[in-house]
This record gives C-alpha cells, structure tokens and sequence, in this order.
C-alpha cells in the first residue's frame, strides 16, 4: 500500500508540472494577450492605442515577459506557498480556492448524503429480484435519468418549482448569506443523474453476485432469503459500487461547473469557468492543480476500498 | 454484410456531414445530397434490428437513435416551416396564427417550435458522430502502440493520456474552445482531447491481453507488419467492450454538445441547436405555460441518448448471456 | 456666484425658437449644452420642466413620501473596478456612480445638468471653454474639490497612451495635436497639447481645444468621465475616495458590490454630500448574468435589474409586483461593409445590400412597436442638429440589377459577423436581414461570435455588425466612425468632401444653418452605402413595484441618489 501512495504521489507531481507548464504556454500567444488587453480596455478603447502604446501596456502588465521566465517566477512562487493573486477579482489566490471548494464540499457532501442511501438501496432492491416488476421500473427510471442531459433538468426544475411553485428560488448565488433553499435545485439536478448512474451500477453488481455458485448453494442450502442478501450477497456487491462513489468526487468535479454555473452558486465549478473564460491565468493553475489532486486522491481511496472491501484482494 | 454496413454508414454519414459542415459551398446541389442517404437509413434499420433482435431494449434503442438519423436526413424534404423565420410569437402548441399551424408551437422569437426541433438533430447528430469517430481513431491508434509495442511507446502514450485526463473535463472544453475559436471542428478537438485518452486505456488494456493470443503470434510469425497486425488483426477482436463503450460515449459526446452551446461555448447560432433551444427557454420561456419550447428540444435531446444508452445496455446483456 | 455670461449664440436661439424655427425640444438640448441651466431653458421653451431639486442640482426635486433608509439590491453581472478611466462595461460605471461623480450629468430626458461643474461658457467659436467647477464638494478624505482635481481628471483623459475610450471623444481628442509620426500600422501619432487645460483658479479652469467642439458638456457625462481623486491609483476598488454620498465596503466580482452611505470622512469629519438628500443607506449590486435577472427579481432575490432584453417582456409581465420601465435610445446596430476590402470596394455591391434590405420590417420583426426606424446615415431624430432625409425604400429588383452590373448576375455570397454584446437582438436583426436580402439574390451567412472574441475583430471584419452606444449629438458619432483615420473607423471610410463638411457642420453654431450642413454629410454617407442601420433601439429595465425614482436611461447610466425603496 505505502509503495502504491508513493508511487502515485511521484506520478502526481509529474503530471502537475506538466500541466502547469502547458497551461503557461497555452496562455503565452499573443491571441491571449490581446483578448487580455481587451478585457482590461475593452473594444473601443484598444482601438484608440496606437502600436506603441499597446506594446507599452502590455509590458506595463508584465505580460511580455518570455514565458519561461513567468513560469519560473510562479513555480517558486507556489513552492513558497503563495499561489497568486487573480486578475480578475483582485483577491489572493488561496483565499478564493479556499471560499469556492467549502461551498462545493458542501454542495458534494449533501449529494453524497442523498445518493448513497437512495442509490444503493434502489440498486440492490432491483438487483435482488432481476426481471421483476420492481426491478423493470427502477432499472428504466435509472436509464431514462442518466439519458437527460443536467441543463435540461437544471431549466425545468426552475420552472416547476422556483418559478411556479415559488418553493425554492431560482438561482443559488445565497445574497442573504448561507441556507439550505437555495442549495435545492442544484442538489436535485445533481442528484437525478448520479442516483440513476450509481443505480445501474450496483443492479448490476446485485445481479452478478445472485448468479454467482455460492448465493445459489446458500439458497439451497434453505436459509432464509434476507438472511443471504444480508450475509453474503451484499459485502460482495457493494465493492463496486462503493470504488465508484470515491471515483464520484472526481466527476463532481467536473459535473458541477454545468450546475454551479447555471445556478449560479458560488462554487468551485464556477471559479474554474471565470477563469478560463477571462485567462485567469493564476487562478486557473492552483485550480487545475486542485483537481489533479483530487483526482489522484479519489483514485486512490477508491483502489484503498477495493483492497479493503474485497477478500479476494484482501486475502491475497 | 461487413462492407454492406460501411457502405450505408458512409452513404449516410458523408452526405449528412458534407450537409451539415458545408452546405453554403454546395450550392446548387445541396438539395440533392441527402436523398440516397433516406433509403440507407431504412436499411440499416432492418439490419440493426435483425442482429439486436435478441434484446428488446437494444431494438428500442436503435429504434430512437434510427427516428433521429431519419429526421436528420428528411428534414430538407419534410413540409416544415423556415426553422429560422421569425412568424408570430409565443403561440402555444397547436395553435394557429397568420393562418400558419404552430404544431409544438412557436419560441419566443416567433419560430417553429416543430421544424426547429427536427433542423436540430442534425447538428448534433453530425457533431457528435464525427467528434466520437475521431476521438476512437486517435485514442485506438495510440491505445493499440501502447499495447503492443510497449516500452518507452507504453510509458510516453500512457502519461500523455493521464495528463490530459487530469483536466476535469469542462475545463478541457473551455481551453480548447478559446484557444482555437468556438466552432464544430474545435468540437472534434475538444472531444478528441477529452474522450481519447479514456479510449487509448481500454484500447491499450485489450490489445496488451490480445498480445499473446494465438493469431496474434501466428501473424508475427507469418512476417507481418506490427501496424498491418494490430489494425487488421488486433482491433476486430476487442470491438465487443468497444461497441458499448462507443455506444456509451456518443451519449456524452451528445451531452457535451448540447452543454457547450448551453454555455455559450459550442456551436454558435443562428442554426437551430438543441442546446440553443433549451438556453433560448432559459432565458424567456420560465413559466410554465411557454414550457413547451423547452420541453420539446429537452425530450428531444434525452431520447437520443436514451437511444445510444439502450444500445450499450442491449449489448452487454447479449454479450453477458454470450 | 453670479451667473455666467450668456453664449454669444442664445439670443439667436431664442429668435429661433420663437419663430417656430427651432423645436423645443431642440432649444433645450442647445441651450443646456452652451451653458444654460436646464430650468432655464425649459421655462424659456415654456415646457414644464421635470420638477428639479431647484439651484442648480441636478437631481429631481424630493417625491413626497419618500423615506429614508433600506437598501436596494440591484441585478447585474458585478464587474471589477480597476480604472474608471478605462471602464468597458455599463456595470463597472453602474457601481462605481454612487461613489464617484461627472462633471455632468445627462438626465434620463436626455438633457445635460451641472453635477461636479456648475456652469460652462463657450467661446463664440466653440474652441475656448470655460469651467466653473461646483464649490463646496467635499471627498471622502475631506478635502474640498478644486479645479486643479478637475484638470488633473481631463490630462489624463487626454493621454492617448491610456487606452481609454474617453480619447475618441472630441473634446479629449481636440485637446490632442498631430505628432506628423505614424506607427507601423500607418496611424498618425498624436500627443497632448501642451496649454490645452489652463487652471484659472481655485474652481474655474480653461479648455483651449485645437478644433471646435460643441459637446464638452455632454462629452464630460459620458460613462468613462468620473472623476477620481488625484492620488488615485488602480484599482479603485481598494482605495475609493470620491465625492459621491456613497462608499465601496465590498466587492467580490462575479459575485457581489456593496455601497453604503458615507457619514464620516477619512479625517474625522462628518461628511456633508453637495447633492442633498440621498435616502438610501445601502446599494447592494448582486452579481446575475443577463438572461438571469429576470428570474432572480420574480424569486424576489433583487429588487431592480440592469436591462430586461425584449424576448423577456412576456415573462416579466407575468410577473407580480413588477414594473417594467423603457426609453427610447439613439443606442444603434450598425451593419457596416469596409469600403476598401472585395467584394465592398465595389458601391454597387453595397448599394444593392442596402437597397435589398428593409429597415422597417426589421425594426417591427425585432423590437415590435418599440424603437424607431433609421435610415443608414447615422444620425437619430433624437439629435438636434438631425435632417429628416427621404427614408431608405427597398428596392429588390433595383438590387439585382446592381449585382449585375457588378459582375455578381448569379448572387454573391456574403457574410456578417456579429458579437451579440448588446444581446440576442443584434443577431436576430441579422438574421432578417439575411433573410430579406435573399431575395435579391445575395446569400448572407450571419457569423455569431462571442462578445469578447467580437471586441478583438471588430474593426478587422469585412463585413460586421457593431452595437453602437447612446451619443448626445450626432455629430459625435459621425466624427468618431467615419471621419478619414478616425480610431473607430471600422468601415475604413475616407472622403475628403465628407470629412469637410462634417467639419463646416461641426463648426457651424447657427442651428438652421448647421442642420442645412448635415443635409450634405447625411447625403454623402447615406450615398455611400457604407452601412444598414435598420433601426434605433429601446431600452427596457424592470423593477418591483417597492422601488421608487429608478428610471430606464437612454444610455443605461444608472443614477441611484434620489432612489427610495417604499
């Protein structure tokens, strides 16, 4: 086990700075640098700079400097600890990660809440009787969830119940400080695909343990049948889908840009999308670096619980 | 039958996307292009039928995903109103108005909610066909020299492909997009970026378990090329996890499309676009009686997928009963 | 103080009035704009004027009933607050107008007040100017605004180095002289005029311009013209000192912008605003996107929004408790063709796109009843100096046989590139107007662009479609996109004979005489072909019934002082 976390850290750092540099050299040409002086001067101000000028603000803006000399300058500046302040909003880096990845644990942690339970039990009680009405229902509920793309679900939620019902309000950006309301509709947007997707995986986990020699011999052995369910049969099928819930924080991840955005909550997701539409350069790397870790971090957990919950592995 | 199939793929396919992506260079034969590709479309029905007959679920999926190609292949024949004309409007489904029939309605700009709606399909079919395509030639050509040439090839493929994963995937999207403008070929690239590296490690895993089989040494030993073997001998046998994996992820290719325009960041207007439509009704349609300009594109959208989702399903349950 | 001396042109302006010459509403618009209080001139016009504060402030006089105190939050994508100088966005001058303050301010009547400058005075050629700035202004540290902020606040408008919109204005522009250099790119280099601000005294100041200019008023009330404090030093966000009755205690952007009223200064004092009284205690902007706003006001998050676009009125009726507010704008679309690149180097490919378009229907099939025509000169009857010419007649068949004789018998292929800055309506009046020139046999792809991309290729595409803000004169607008070498000449347009006579129009006081000019400068543009203006745009914004004194602007300048919530 030690040997795979150091083996994945080593990995982690690699990727990280190959990352880091392509997101430097991505944001070097002068395509960038002009959407950058037109962010900052907007169309018809640029248009009054003469050549000069223009060049002149732009080293102004430190951003003539050659590439690899910034990207040098940032590497030692984050093995310090400093992460950058972001152009855009004019507020330390650390300070704005810290903000947006509380409000998205927080988003991530109610989904959790919701989605293991409703998730795993729908999964196994369809997965339990395969090919019986019940299963039928679930198993098409599931499909047809996991088929609506989130945006269509995110409008109509509104519709129905921010602004037909007036339950919840439409949007999420919580003017009035933190509550749960306006946490709804991002939730359940959230929710409808993940419970359908987690659904179809633990079914079929359910179904290929009930096939499987041992369940059949203790069936015929006459044990009760919630008895087997209980004992056996579920430790084996909830592997899977429990790997799959650590490898669910990683999608989150991306999954929430759509939902935290149209909702505009301010979360994680929704920081990430500013800044590569603005080039929030600083901003952009300490994200991506975040995400990278989070990636690697779920992938390990999820191996962990593989090797913890699995006694082939386990045993081996 | 092999080439019979790649035949109507291509007679379908290649008009469509010739339609599609360059309709403004055919001039005067654009009107003629997509006529083959109707009588393809009705065959390759039959013959996805027969061979999925053994699940319901499959049929059903190609059923929906076949509804789609045929819309996306009529629709310049169909009697439909100008899909970007502006008429009368926030007419209501059914409704009439300067003695035109709004059958789904009209937006709130005053178009056809109905000639929209099918116009739609085709750019995200054409987009999301291509875009995957793409992606599975890349990812497979890498997955396939990581496999079975292995080494150094293995090593630099494999990490290539875990830093691009380790984007999260919208942030993958944006970059692209930005980068190199926001249009239906950047599309391809976005996707290729995003869904090849996930392809090359499927790819990469068969082709490594492949590598010992039988015919593959019987081929080395016959002198064979190591490209000429891995595509022709290689590739055909891994396609079952391959099929459901594509199935899979022209879904999300779809999502992705649509997700994109919603953001503002894909295909850009004036064209009818499934994910326009839904931000269009985000925008002016919020109440529940102009729902239907959002309902209409959001089942449209969520039956496509639903169609390539019912596919992977039926395949695996054929595969799994193999 | 006693009031300014006269401009030399009043008198005349009054004969003309009398004689029925000039129209009222035209008197007013003059006489504010040399130096007239607007009371003044509109008892002088004998219209009832708006019922003002009285003095000469700028403000509607207190509505009764109003209260003080609360807080209005207000919808709209909050943006940063760097250099007001270099402001690009409404909203930036949207947030930033509590707490800094113009010169002058251009009323929601489209008629210019005093605001940090009392009075002006022109001379008879309208090349000397003479400020007077407003006593008894305080800033936020305490000190006591003088002429010296003032022309601090105009050199630095003028440096054509900053990058600031302001420097296409023409009285920034005129206080600028040729270098007889030219950078790589063939523009002629420009530097300050060396004695162009002259502080007189401790609140007077002159102008001495290089070319006539009629708007320095209303120049000094546009969006980028607040004024800071000399020691001021980008961004503003994190040292905010103004003169306005409200200060910044937060922002966040992309989230929110909070302003509260200033009771104390810097230094201890208690802080007295010039303006009177202001009732609000806070100003909150929440950050929404465009085509969310009207959602967030119906789930009661705000109580006002920026702009409701026109696809949402529907929605925004049905909304209880609401009230949507308009005002017609000389805010315009210019679908404009560069003269100098193929195929619109030929005029008769542009006169036969101009001629197959239809201005009307496009205006009736985007703003329905709302708007006004216009007729591709550029000019808008809200314009004084406007010359009613014939109306654009569409002419399909005349189109064609354009297009044949420029070689294009079988059709021409074009397309429009169009950015959607100002909303969905710019693409929607391209897409009619791809839809009417069809017929004449020319097939228009409409390109739609994101709005940031658009603002890097604006002036770099052949054929495009720019959104083109509120300005009071129409003079202004013409000198700024079609004057030979002008910054924001993105048609590429250059006649010697226009360029003249915009001049002798620019120059010319006398109303009459000045319109009879216009005629010929309308005529040569509108001739050329350079672009399809199809309409003159409303502006719509909503609000709950509970706000009171929030009014739809013609420019969306929002002016929250006299605001009250109810």
């Amino acid at each position: 086990m030690r040997n795979l976390v150091v083996r994945r850290a080593i990995q982690m750092l690699l990727i990280m700075l190959t990352v880091s540099l392509l997101l430097f050299a991505i944001f070097d040409s002068d395509q960038f640098r002009e959407k950058a002086a037109v962010a900052e001067l907007g169309g018809f101000g640029i248009a009054t700079l003469s050549a000069d000028d223009y060049h002149e603000w732009l080293q102004k803006k430190g951003l003539n400097e050659p590439f690899l000399a910034r990207y040098a300058q940032w590497l030692k500046a984050v093995a310090h600890g400093d992460l950058g302040r972001s152009v855009e909003k004019d507020v330390a880096v650390a300070t704005l990660l810290k903000e947006s990845l509380a409000n998205t644990a927080i988003l991530a942690f109610f989904v959790l809440l919701g989605l293991i339970p409703i998730a795993l039990t729908l999964g196994v009680l369809a997965g339990m009787n395969e090919g019986s009405r019940l299963d039928r229902v679930i198993s098409v509920a599931a499909v047809i969830t996991t088929s609506i793309p989130q945006i269509a679900t995110a409008v109509l939620l509104t519709v129905i119940l921010a602004l037909g019902l007036g339950w919840v309000p439409a949007k999420s950006a919580m003017t009035d400080g933190w509550s749960f309301r306006p946490l709804v509709l991002p939730l359940l947007t959230l929710l409808l695909y993940d419970i359908g997707y987690l659904v179809r995986m633990t079914r079929a986990a359910m179904t290929e343990v009930m096939a499987s020699q041992y369940i059949r011999t203790a069936v015929l052995k006459g044990l009760p049948p919630w008895r087997v369910i209980m004992k056996h049969a579920l430790r084996n099928a909830l592997v899977v889908p429990v790997t799959l819930i650590f490898l669910e924080l990683n999608g989150l991840l991306s999954q929430v840009v759509v939902v935290e955005v149209f909702f505009q909550y301010a979360g994680f997701g929704r920081m990430l999308f500013d800044a590569a539409n603005f080039g929030d350069i600083q901003v952009l790397q300490a994200a991506t670096l975040v995400a990278i870790a989070v990636a690697v971090v779920s992938q390990l957990l999820s191996d962990a619980a593989y090797t913890f919950l699995n006694p082939r592995v386990r045993f081996k | 039958m092999k080439a019979g199939i790649a035949l109507l793929l291509a007679l379908i396919w290649l008009p469509l996307a010739g339609y599609v992506m360059f309709r403004p260079a055919l001039g005067a034969l654009a009107p003629y292009l997509l006529l083959p590709s109707i009588p393809a479309v009705i065959l390759l029905y039959g013959i996805a039928v027969r061979s999925w007959r053994e699940s319901r679920v499959a049929v059903f999926g190609v059923t929906l995903v076949c509804f789609w190609l045929l819309m996306a292949v009529t629709a310049p024949y169909l009697p439909l109103l100008d899909p970007n004309k502006p008429i009368a409007p926030f007419v209501a489904p059914g409704g009439i108005k300067h003695g035109v029939l709004f059958l789904l309605g009209s937006d709130m700009r005053g178009r056809d909610v109905l000639s929209r709606t099918l116009w739609g399909c085709q750019r995200v079919l054409v987009w999301g066909i291509t875009a995957t395509s793409v992606a599975y030639v890349v990812g497979a050509g890498f997955g396939l020299i990581a496999g079975y040439l292995g080494g150094w090839w293995d090593e630099f493929v494999s990490f290539a492909g875990n830093v691009l994963l380790s984007f999260p995937v919208m942030l993958l999207f944006i970059l692209v997009l930005n980068l190199l403008g926001q249009s239906g070929f950047n599309i391809i690239i976005a996707v290729t970026c995003s869904s090849a590296p996930v392809i090359m490690r499927i790819v990469r895993g068969l082709a490594l378990d492949a590598r010992s089989r039988d015919y593959i040494l019987a081929a080395q030993t016959r002198g064979e090329h190591p490209l000429w073997i891995m595509w022709v001998e290689l590739l055909p046998n891994v396609r079952g996890p391959l099929i459901i994996d594509a199935c899979l992820r022209l879904g999300y290719t779809t999502v992705a499309i649509t997700t994109l325009t919603f953001l503002g960041l894909g295909l850009q207007p004036p064209d009818p676009d499934w994910g326009l439509m839904i931000k269009e009704a985000a925008t002016a349609a919020l109440l529940w009686k102009y729902s239907y300009m959002l309902i209409v594109p959001a089942v449209s959208v969520s039956s496509l997928i639903l169609g390539f989702n019912l596919i992977a399903d039926g395949t695996r349950e054929m595969s799994l009963r193999d | 103080m006693s009031p300014p001396a006269e401009h030399a042109l009043l008198p005349k302006l009054r004969q003309q009035l009398e004689r029925g010459v000039l129209s009222r509403r035209e008197f007013i618009r003059f006489a504010t704009l040399l130096g007239m209080a607007a009371g003044t001139a509109y008892a002088m016009a004998g219209v009832a004027a708006p019922v003002m504060a009285g003095g000469t402030l700028p403000f509607p006089a207190a509505e009764p009933g109003a209260k003080r105190g609360g807080k209005l939050r207000v919808g709209e994508m909050v943006a940063r607050m760097e250099d007001p100088a270099t402001y690009n966005w409404n909203e930036m001058a949207n947030q930033t107008r509590p707490m800094l303050e113009y010169l002058t301010m251009v009323g929601a009547d489209n008629v210019v007040r005093p605001m940090l400058m009392e009075s002006w005075k022109a001379s008879a050629d309208l090349k000397v100017w003479t400020l007077t700035v407003r006593g008894g202004v305080m800033w936020h540290n305490g000190e006591e605004l003088n002429a010296e902020h003032v022309a601090w606040n105009i050199r630095r408008w003028s440096d054509p180095a900053l990058g600031s919109s302001n420097f296409g204005l023409s009285t920034f522009a005129a206080l600028t002289e040729l270098t007889g250099a030219k950078d790589p790119k063939g523009r002629a280099l420009r530097r300050p005029l060396k004695n162009g601000v002259e502080v007189l005294d401790s609140h007077t100041l002159r102008l001495n311009l290089a070319q006539p200019v009629l708007s320095v008023a209303e120049d000094c009330g546009e969006f980028c013209t607040l004024v800071v404090h000399p020691s001021f030093k980008p961004p503003l966000s994190r040292n905010p000192i103004g003169t306005g009755p409200y200060t910044l205690t937060e922002l966040r952007v992309g989230d929110r912008c909070i302003l509260k009223r200033v009771e104390k200064t810097t230094d201890g004092r208690d802080f007295k605003y010039w303006g009177g009284e202001v009732y609000l205690d806070e100003i909150h902007f929440y950050h929404y996107e465009q085509d969310n706003q009207a959602a967030a006001l119906a789930s009661g998050s705000v109580d006002a929004i920026y702009e409701l676009s026109v696809e949402q009125i529907e929605l925004a009726q049905s909304i209880p408790g609401a009230k949507i507010l308009s005002v017609e704008t000389a805010q315009t679309l210019c679908c404009r063709m560069q003269v100098d690149v193929k195929p619109f180097n030929d005029i008769r490919v542009r006169r036969a796109v101009v001629k197959a378009a239809d201005n009307p229907a496009i205006k009736k099939l985007v703003f329905g009843n709302h708007g006004t025509v216009a007729s591709n000169f550029h000019v808008s009857p809200v314009h004084p100096e406007y010359f009613p010419l014939a109306p654009v007649v569409r002419d399909v068949a005349g189109a064609k046989q354009l297009l044949k004789e420029a070689g294009y018998e079988k059709g021409i292929d074009l397309n429009i590139v169009v950015g959607n800055n100002d909303g969905p309506w710019q693409q929607a009046a391209c897409e009619a107007l791809r839809d009417q020139v069809k017929e004449a046999g020319i097939n228009l792809t409409v390109t739609v662009v994101p709005a940031t991309k658009f603002w890097e290729i604006w002036t770099k595409v052949p054929f495009g479609a720019t959104s083109w803000a509120h300005r009071p004169l129409g003079t202004m607008a013409l000198a700024q996109a079609y004057r030979s070498g002008a910054s924001w000449n993105e048609s590429h347009f250059s006649d010697p004979e226009f360029d003249q006579a915009l001049s002798d129009a620019e120059a010319t006081i006398d109303v009459q005489a000045r319109k009879a000019k216009m005629q010929k400068v309308e005529q040569i543009l509108q001739d050329a072909a350079v672009v399809v203006q199809p309409m003159w745009r409303p502006v719509f914004i909503l609000a709950s019934s509970k706000v009171y004194g929030y009014k739809a602007h013609p420019a969306r300048q929002m002016q929250l002082n006299k605001v009250w919530m109810g």
